[in-house]
């Protein structure tokens, strides 16, 4: 099996396969369940018979119903308890494993490169950017993304890593966590932590009682003690009968995945020599990728490199050998060949992307009116490529210094948000009056300083910047949370009318805002069906449709088009234009929102029909595209200015 | 049989509720002491600002020397006392030093600035406007950071003493966070900095 030159990732269709593993999942978690029941059943009819009790024949109803129901409660509480545990998302797999956040605004030059890294990845696969930790206790080089979706990721390198690895290095590691997180591997790896978990207790409770036993011996041995202390031996043995299981499970859900990341993180980073030259160094490290917490065992499969010491059998590892995944990665470029690599070398912050793509690009030049190239776009969606990682760092970079900044701050980020609507207000002509009066003081006089820096930004970046902006907003208190909602909707409102601008604005923070603080329920899917869905379906077309086409009588055409292309009833005409407000949008996605990942990806494809009919896309287009995406949770890379020779 | 049976679930939800309570009260008590991070970052900003801007105006305030020192002293204090904070979050006298630091702090940059005031060529110099905006917009953020703090340990304090929470908290030793206030009401409008 060859890795493939590029791997073809349709965010829906992994979506799909991981899903299917979680069937897999389950069939081998039920497998292990069983055999762990006949382990017990055994081990508790050696122990009578060696307490000398009678027994006659292998088969006794009675000790067999109480070791289902006792295994039953111990494996599934087990399973069930950490489950419910780490539904608290990935902050809580990398506080278990002793990982300390990284503050958007920390002064560590390190930790700020592996911040920009963090960032330029997440804007260019269009996901929020993630909360990272580092795990300053280890010294190998290893890494890991945890999270139920992207918007509770987290990212966690080892200060191994941090030391070690060069900026081109640290981008492929950390790539390859993003396809972690796109792949939807992070919900499925934590159910994996759950089950092994339940396999592990039993094994923790054979050894908990031995231990008692061991250490209350010298007070007389009777037979029965003798047979508990049998007992307890034999349910070790049996626990770890389970922990076998859970490794086999583990290998076997986990390895195929890790070099498809391996082959992601050089499609995001068009750089084989930065993911190769870092498992080249785990290879030479002294530490390797070892990971010294105690609790790593359960989350092995999570990381970037093997985090355990040598298994006996390379059945039970969670990770393809080191040499096999390097030899792959050579074999589909042999540029990543040491000696030919860029990246190998290592060097700071400047050598980053091996390709300057966008170099002439003139980024700030470029006006909010740029035609769109509509078959770029259709191809970006859901699939990160190396030219969106590039461009995300190549924005970031010419973006003034003081509105960076600020975007790292919980006050300075809150007043960024609310600098850029009120520019875009200015530009329109809108009216903000009184608004500012209930402001914090303190928010007041960091919009006046931010003000200036943020009137000159283009249009392009106004997005992007609310993504920026995101991960220091995460550290407002609940209350300080409660305020800034306040002050964006009532901002929002200020003219009685929502545009497109505000809409997206708002998609993009409240919505993950909101979960994040608890405020909203998280999403459940509750239709497989279009037809289940076909008002919001014909509403939202219709908006689309209008917003898409150019010329007023198009939009009919256009709508009749997306929803041909849905199979949807034919017997819907568009909306008026009147009805089709933004307010309604907001109603209609809430509902879509709980759609499946099938349907979603069949209605985003009928959006983008009506966004591209007129076979140009705006940046408002685009926007609004994007608005729609993030409501219904699907990653879309940012839209980059046509730079490219135009089209024959 | 059933006996044991129900015994055995009564002690598995006990634990279970245990445990459960035991993770919220971590998760509380992580979240202030990130919240407090947060504080740090602006406060070492801040205390790194301050020697720059006494190297900025040296030169026009020789006859100022007093004042001059008693900054820097203020701001070294400050420094130890938010190292002490640091280390530990939370701790009620780390905090109290921390406070009474920062107001004694406080104080001496808004004398300090008042002396400024009566130096004309002073408040036309750049590096000093530009320092002084910092400054300024550092204070702000510290302000806010503070807000975000407290709320956190409030919130922490709640989960801490409420029943059955106070069972776990008292054996496993979440001790109570402190508030990091300001002193003094007059202290409270921060530094004025925005002479123009």
């Amino acid at each position: 099996m060859a890795l493939p030159g590029r791997a073809t990732m349709d965010f829906f269709e992994s979506q799909a396969s991981a899903r299917r593993k979680t069937a897999l999942l389950v069939v081998l978690f039920s497998l292990a369940v069983l055999l762990t029941i006949a382990g017990v059943y055994l081990a508790v009819v050696v122990a009578c018979a060696a307490a000398g009790k009678v027994m006659q024949g292998w088969w006794h109803p009675w000790i067999f119903y109480n070791a289902v129901a006792w295994v039953a409660i111990v494996i599934l509480g087990g399973t069930v308890y950490k489950i419910i545990d780490l539904w608290k998302g990935g902050s809580r797999v990398a506080e278990l494993l002793g990982g300390v956040r990284v503050h958007p605004n920390t002064t560590d030059a390190g930790e700020q490169r592996l911040l920009n890294v963090v960032q330029e990845m997440a804007i260019a696969s269009g996901v929020p950017v993630p909360a990272v930790y580092i795990l300053p206790q280890e010294k190998g080089i290893n890494a890991f993304a945890a999270g139920f979706t992207p918007q509770d990721a987290v990212v966690a390198v080892t200060r191994g890593c941090l030391q070690a690895l060069s900026r081109d290095e640290l981008q492929g590691v950390v790539a390859h966590e993003f396809s972690h997180i796109l792949n939807g591997d992070m919900a499925l790896n934590l159910r994996l932590m759950g089950v092994v978990n339940g396999l592990l207790v039993l094994a923790l409770i054979g050894r908990t009682i031995l231990d008692s036993k061991g250490r209350g011996r010298s007070r007389g041995r009777s037979k029965g003690a003798g047979a508990i202390f049998l007992f307890a031996f034999l349910l070790m043995v049996v626990g770890y009968i389970g922990v076998f299981f859970g490794n086999l499970i583990k290998s076997a859900v986990s390895r195929q995945r890790e070099f498809l990341a391996d082959a992601a993180a050089v499609q995001f980073t068009r750089n084989p020599g930065g993911i190769a030259g870092a498992l080249r160094k785990i290879a030479g490290w002294t530490g390797g990728s070892l990971v010294a917490n105690p609790r790593a065992e359960e989350a092995s499969h999570l990381f970037f490199g093997d985090g355990m010491k040598d298994r006996f059998l390379a059945f039970f590892r969670s990770h393809p050998p080191l040499r096999e995944r390097i030899r792959r990665i050579e074999m589909a470029y042999p540029e990543a060949a040491p000696g030919r690599s860029s990246a190998a070398g290592g060097g700071g912050d400047g050598n980053a992307v091996s390709e300057p793509l966008f170099a002439d690009a003139g980024i700030q030049a470029l006006a909010a009116s740029v035609r769109l190239d509509p078959e770029r776009f259709l191809a970006s969606v859901g699939n990160t490529q190396a030219p969106h990682v590039a461009y995300a760092r190549e924005m970031v970079t010419a973006l003034p210094p003081a509105v960076v900044e600020a975007a790292r701050d919980p006050l300075g980020a809150q007043s960024l948000v609310f600098c850029l609507l009120l520019c875009e207000k200015e530009r329109t002509g809108e009216k903000t009056k009184d608004w500012e009066d209930r402001l914090d003081p303190a928010v007041g006089r960091e919009i006046a300083r931010l003000r200036p820096s943020a009137a000159g930004l283009g249009r392009e970046h106004l997005l992007p910047l609310v993504d920026m902006a995101w991960p220091a907003l995460r550290n407002l208190s609940k209350a300080q949370y409660g305020d800034f909602r306040v002050g964006l909707q009532r901002l929002i409102d200020a003219d009685r009318k929502v545009d497109l601008f505000e809409f997206a604005v708002r998609s993009l923070l409240t919505n993950r805002l909101d979960a994040f603080f608890g405020l909203a329920k998280p999403r459940r899917i509750r239709y497989r069906v279009l037809d289940q869905v076909q008002v919001e379906v014909f509403e939202l077309l219709s908006i689309l449709a209008r917003q898409g086409s150019r010329i007023e009588r198009d939009a009919g055409d256009t709508f009749q088009k997306a929803m041909e292309a849905l199979d949807a009833a034919k017997s819907h005409t568009i909306l008026a234009r009147e009805k089709c407000g933004l307010s309604l949008l907001d109603k209609t996605l809430a509902r879509l929102a709980e759609t499946s990942f099938d349907l979603r990806k069949r209605i985003l494809n009928a959006c983008l029909l009506c966004i591209v009919a007129d076979r140009q896309v705006t940046i408002e287009e685009a926007e609004l595209f994007r608005a729609v995406a993030e409501n219904l949770d699907c990653p879309v890379p940012p839209v980059i200015p046509q730079t490219l020779p135009a089209a024959a | 049989m059933i006996g044991a049976l129900v015994l055995l679930g009564l002690i598995v939800a006990v634990v279970w509720i245990g445990v459960s309570i035991y993770n919220t009260l971590v998760t509380c008590r992580n979240r202030y002491k990130n919240a407090y991070s947060q504080i740090d970052v602006q406060l070492k900003r801040r205390y790194d600002l301050i020697p720059n801007l006494v190297e900025a105006v040296k030169e026009y305030l020789k006859f100022e020397r007093e004042t001059l020192e008693a900054v820097v002293k203020a701001r070294n204090q400050a420094v130890q006392a938010s190292a002490k904070a640091a280390g530990n979050p939370g701790n009620a006298e780390a905090m109290k030093a921390l406070t009474g630091a920062e107001a004694e702090l406080s104080g001496v940059l808004g004398r300090f600035l008042a002396v400024v005031e009566s130096y004309p060529d002073l408040k036309a110099n750049k590096t000093m406007l530009q320092l002084m905006e910092e400054l300024s917009s550092t204070e702000n953020k510290i302000g806010f950071a503070r807000q975000a703090y407290n709320d956190a340990v409030m919130e922490y304090n709640v989960a801490r003493e409420k029943f059955p929470n106070v069972l776990i908290a008292g054996p496993f030793d979440f001790k109570e966070a402190a508030l990091f206030e300001i002193e003094a009401a007059e202290e409270k409008k921060a530094v004025k900095v925005s002479f123009r």
